[in-house]
This record gives structure tokens, sequence and C-alpha cells, in this order.
């Protein structure tokens, strides 16, 4: 916890550990570096895909592909409720037996209790077995029990679907969360089902990405247009939490809106631009209750973020597709509107936080063309920045671990 | 299509046609496809009456609206759509200095209000 002794400390002296210097460029243009990455990080940690209410009901399924390890995943509802994750290969000849590159958030529901592969009619029912191999008699001592779909360990932590690409996962879930999952533990997030949910290809390293969200320090210029003299350009509040962290944006003081957003304010139930009175945050979260907390972000190893506020949620993640491609998914939840009011100020909340989105993300394609210049060779990460700074050492770590 | 308005809000019936959307994508396509002069018409006619419209719709639940209701609501929406061009962004259409609003993919772009 950062000392109270209202004197100014650095981020630094609190955690020495991750030291002070300049950071290799390279790690964000590099192939060698890519292709460990994949190996020794992506395919050895839990990573979300997804949220229980996307598959609400027995026979609702996701497919969700998981470019960085060349695969699909498909995550299926069974009868017996539970949430069960696949590859989604065929075990005849390796087809892809759910198509589609991924369902995002929209409800899928098998036909029947069974998906059937649109190459030899193979099918597979809600818990992967294999059930129905058509002319069964012309295999040789096939095993039908030995050949259902290959699993894939999946876990739910209120109510976030991860899935671990390690076929002998080191770590369970709630462990691999530790202290980054306890401290959220509370938040109402299954009352937060009103979603807005984006998208898009951004043509820059994964982590040019993730560093672009994982600071307050950009704020001023970046969000000069959304939020001009809004948020307070130090990160506060910075706790490690194993191989996560997290941080909390704060406001500045009396900032000056027009009528509308003026208006929509005095609504809100949500919005990150103004906090609201109420709390529902978790006591570990805004420990103090400043009333300057704006929203806390807790960066969940290696590349999905949590942001909670009072009355909100705001996720982003950031799916590696090539060194220099990155499938970006941003996704906002809101209790649902239960007013008109209440409704025109979630709308408004709502495009001014895609409007800083878009504000945020101008940025990576163009200095991924730069960086890739290989003429700057190091980051210069200030104290503000020790997130960034905190997750390419995490990244060093598990890549050290042949 | 029948814009008809309670009495109290009948100078705001122009506006139903262009504004009164269902979908964030049919208000994000007009905030693209209208000029300033429009938008600023149109926040200028309707934010004096945000709070009269609030007032009004607050009447009933969000899920059993009348029709023209929902309209209205929809009208408002799209002020929400627009309103940051007019107080913040300096009567621009689209965000300064932002990403390419249209490689942003919305997934809940067509759901209906």
């Amino acid at each position: 916890m950062k000392p109270s002794n209202g004197k100014h400390s650095l981020w630094a002296e609190l955690y020495p550990e991750l030291g002070t210097e300049p950071i290799p460029t390279d790690r964000c243009f590099s192939p060698e570096y890519y292709a460990l990455e994949r190996e020794r990080v992506f395919k050895r940690v839990w990573l979300k895909v997804g949220r229980v209410e996307e598959i609400p009901e027995p026979r609702d399924y996701k497919v969700k592909r998981v470019e960085v390890a060349n695969t699909s995943i498909l995550l299926v509802r069974g009868d017996d409720g539970q949430i069960r994750g696949f590859h989604n290969v065929c075990s005849h000849r390796g087809n892809k037996v759910v198509w589609g590159d991924d369902t995002y958030g929209l409800r899928q529901r098998a036909r029947g209790r069974a998906f059937v592969c649109h190459f030899h009619g193979w099918t597979y029912n809600l818990r992967g077995e294999l059930v129905s191999v058509p002319q069964a008699e012309l295999f040789f001592d096939l095993d039908r029990c030995a050949n259902g779909l290959t699993p894939v360990a999946t876990d739910t932590w209120n109510g976030f679907i991860f899935i671990n690409l390690d076929p002998d996962p080191r770590q369970g879930l709630k462990e691999y969360l530790g202290g980054a999952g306890e401290r959220l533990e509370g938040f109402p997030f299954e009352q937060m089902n009103r979603i807005y949910e984006y998208y898009t290809v951004l043509n820059c390293n994964w982590k040019i990405a993730l560093d672009a969200f994982s600071e307050a320090y950009h704020v001023a210029t970046v969000h000069a247009g959304s939020f001009p003299g809004v948020f307070d350009a130090a990160v506060k509040q910075v706790g490690m939490h194993g191989p996560h962290h997290s941080g909390a944006a704060f406001q500045k003081p009396a900032p000056n809106p027009g009528p509308v957003a003026k208006l929509s304010y005095s609504l809100a139930t949500s919005s990150i631009a103004k906090p609201g009175s109420r709390s529902s945050l978790p006591p570990s979260v805004n420990p103090e209750r400043d009333p300057e907390f704006v929203f806390d972000q807790t960066n969940i190893f290696p590349n999905y973020m949590i942001d909670v506020s009072d009355g909100l949620y705001f996720t982003h993640q950031f799916w590696p597709l090539s060194i220099d491609k990155t499938l970006w998914e941003g996704i906002q939840y809101f209790p649902p509107a239960r007013t008109a009011g209440e409704r025109f100020s979630q709308e408004y909340g709502q495009v001014l936080q895609r409007n800083a989105w878009l504000e945020d993300t101008g940025t990576m394609e163009a200095t991924q063309i730069a960086l890739s210049s290989g003429v700057k060779k190091v980051f210069h990460f200030q104290d503000g920045e020790i997130m960034l700074r905190h997750s390419y050492k995490v990244i060093e770590e598990f890549i050290s671990r042949a | 299509m029948d814009a008809s308005l309670p009495q109290e809000f009948s100078e705001l019936v122009r506006f139903m046609d262009q504004w009164a959307l269902p979908t964030q994508s049919e208000r994000e396509s007009v905030r693209r496809n209208t000029t300033q002069q429009e938008r600023q018409a149109f926040y200028d006619a309707v934010t004096p009456r945000l709070d009269a419209i609030i007032a009004r719709l607050d009447r009933f639940p969000l899920d059993a609206m009348p029709e023209d209701a929902r309209r209205l609501l929809h009208l408002i929406l799209s002020l929400a759509e627009i309103a940051p061009t007019v107080e913040l962004y300096r009567g621009s259409a689209t965000v300064p200095y932002s990403f390419d609003e249209t490689r942003f993919i919305a997934v809940h772009g067509d759901r209906h209000d």
C-alpha cells in the first residue's frame, strides 16, 4: 500500500524490484520474441474467453478463435449446466467442427444436443463425446471414447470464463488470479448485463495496445477532446499481485461540463466521467473511499483488463494475431437502466467512453510503424508507467522458464 | 411515418424523421452524414427541452412505452450521440485525433432501443 504520509513518493521506491532502467523496444517487433511469448506465455496461463451470460442455458455455445495458439475454442454449456471447453477440431481429419471465427457476444444455441461436423457427419454431444460416426464399421479399431473433442482446461471466476491451453495447468484459476481476483470479489458483475461491445484489428503488437491503456500519463494529451481537464495525470493506488497489477484513475476537481453532459451526470447511476455516491466497490478497491476516485483497473496477466467503477465496469482484451496485429475487444457493462433518464445518461456516458477509446486507439498503429524502424532501442518509462514496466518484467520471467 | 408528439413538444416534430432512430448504428451514421449546422440546430432545439422530455418519459416503464414516447426516447438518444460534437469537439462530426471509427465494429450496433 502507498504510504499515507501525505508526501509524494515514487512507485519505484515501493517496488524497487521492478527497477527503473529503460526497456528494449524490439520486444514489440521481433518475431523471435513473439514466438517465445506465444509458447511460454499464452500457452501457459489462464486466459479470459467469455462471460457466463453469453452462454446462459444448456445447449448455448460460444466459439472463440485463439490465433496466438493456432486454435479455435468451443465453449458449451451442457445439460447439467456445466461449462466445458474444447478445441474445435474434429477427431476424424481435423476439420473445424463449429464454424465461425468468433461468436462475440451473440448467443448461439446448438441444434438438438449435438455438434455435427460438416465434413463427414461425425457428431459430438454437449460434453464433447463422440456419439456418432457414419459408417463406423469401415474404421479400424476406432475407440469412440478416446476420440471425443479434445478438452481444454476451462473454469469460471465471478462469471468470467477462462481457459488454459497448457494440457497440465500449473495452477488452478483461483490460485492464478490470487490477490488480483480477491480484491474484486463482491463487485456485482452479474448485475451489469446491459452490454456495449466493440472489436477491431489493430495493426500493432498486442503490448503496444495494452501499454496505451495502462497509464494515466496520456490522458491530458490523448483525451483533450473527450475528457478535457477531467483526469489526474498520475496513476493512484498501484498494487502488485503476482503477475497481475492494479491502479486507479482519479479525477481533477471542478470539471466544466456542457449542458447535456451536466444533465447526464446528474442523472447518472453509471458513468466514468462522474463518480456515483453509492458504492458497489469491494473494500480493497479505493479502500479509503477517496472522493476523487473514478475507476480502478486490474490487469490480469497477460492481456485482460477489468476496470471497475461505481455502477459500471468495462474490460479490454488484446489477442495477438501476429507480431504486429492485435484483436482488441473493448466491452462496457452497465446495469439495465430503470428509467428513461437513466437510459439517456447511460447512452451519453457510453458514447463518450467509446469516443475516448477512439482516441486511445488513435496512436497505436503509428507507434508500431515508427518503432519498427528500430531506430529507438528503448522505451523510457516514467514512475507512473510502472504497470507497463511490471508487465514487461513478468513476460521476461515467463519466457525464461524453458 | 407518424411523427406525432405530445403537444408540448410539437416544435420537435420536424426533427423526428431524421433523428428519432432506434439503433446506435443509425444514430452514428446520421452524426457522420449531417452538417455541423444541422447538428447544432438539433442540439439547440432539443437541449433546452431535455429536462421536460425526460420527466415526461420517466412516467412510463422503459420496457412498456407507448410508441410516440419510445420515438421521443430515440430522439434524445440521438442528442446523446451528437452532444459531444457540439460541447467537446467544436462542431467536428468525428472525434479529433482518433482512430477511424468505421473500423470499430459494434456488436450491439443494431440492437433496438
